[in-house]
């Protein structure tokens, strides 16, 4: 499997974009904060971050005694250097002639 | 269904990234100034298990902390302070930690937490976000093909 693929699947699903939205406004956030912000069983929000995780999209770690859950925007970054990069630089580059041309006359 | 989302700046921020290489290769990529220079901003860093000494291309030091743990190929512990821009070298030492950890098909996972920011919140605002991932996502891809990035 590629790497996107896990990615895309697990953006695919609208209650773990909003469980994304949640760790976007503030994350380091446990099982017990995201599942009192959603409608959403206990069970259902384990199910989903589980497959968060598995994407890479979410990090869980341990502190103390608390699983603490952050937001990874990493594998949405690559999606971007995947596609996007070439656009940027495309972009860059037709300034720069623009620029030449321009300067030229 | 777009919500308004207002962002919090973190003071534990939390970046992960599959790499396909072993942790060794990583470790190298992460504290040898030859390779930091390609994905670090420019930056030539050189770790030793004592300092962490960060020059930028044009040599002014952008960071000299000390390093607080030091275990090869796995866990690497150091001090941050942004030294390239005085208003956040002002502000107090935060922390960065390194862990690599094989995977599952010749994958090795890095994960780096950067904490300890509560007393450094313009440090806190700058690395977050593209920062960090910009600085990861050009380690995956040097690691991975040997090449840096496209410079914009």
């Amino acid at each position: 499997m590629e790497d996107d693929d896990g990615v895309f699947k697990a953006l695919a699903d609208p209650s773990r974009r909003l469980l994304l939205d949640r760790l976007l406004e503030r994350d380091g956030r446990t099982l017990r904060e995201l599942e009192s912000q959603l409608e959403m069983t206990r069970f259902g929000v384990m199910k989903h971050l589980r497959v968060l995780e598995e994407a890479g999209l979410v990090v869980s770690r341990k502190v103390g005694r608390t699983r603490l859950h952050h937001l990874n925007p990493v594998p949405i970054q690559q999606i971007h250097d995947r596609w996007l990069d070439k656009y940027t630089a495309r972009r860059a580059a037709a300034l720069t002639e623009l620029k030449t041309e321009l300067e030229g006359r | 269904m777009t919500t308004m989302t207002e962002r919090e700046t973190q003071t534990t921020q939390v970046y992960q990234v599959f790499i396909r290489a072993t942790p060794e290769a990583i470790w190298e990529a992460i504290t040898k100034p030859d390779f930091t220079a390609r994905y670090f901003y420019g930056a030539r860093i050189e770790t030793t298990p004592e300092r962490r000494v960060s020059h930028g291309p044009d040599g002014s030091v952008w960071g000299d902390d000390k390093v607080e743990e030091y275990e090869p190929p796995r866990r690497l512990v150091h001090s941050w302070v942004s030294s390239y821009d005085p208003e956040l070298a002002d502000e107090e030492p935060s922390r960065v930690t390194w862990e690599i950890e094989p995977a599952e098909g010749g994958v090795s996972r890095l994960t780096v937490v950067h904490d300890r920011l509560e007393g450094a919140a313009k440090t806190a605002e700058h690395v977050s976000g593209a920062g960090w991932m910009m600085v990861l996502s050009g380690l995956k891809t040097l690691v991975e093909t040997g090449q840096p990035l496209t410079a914009h």
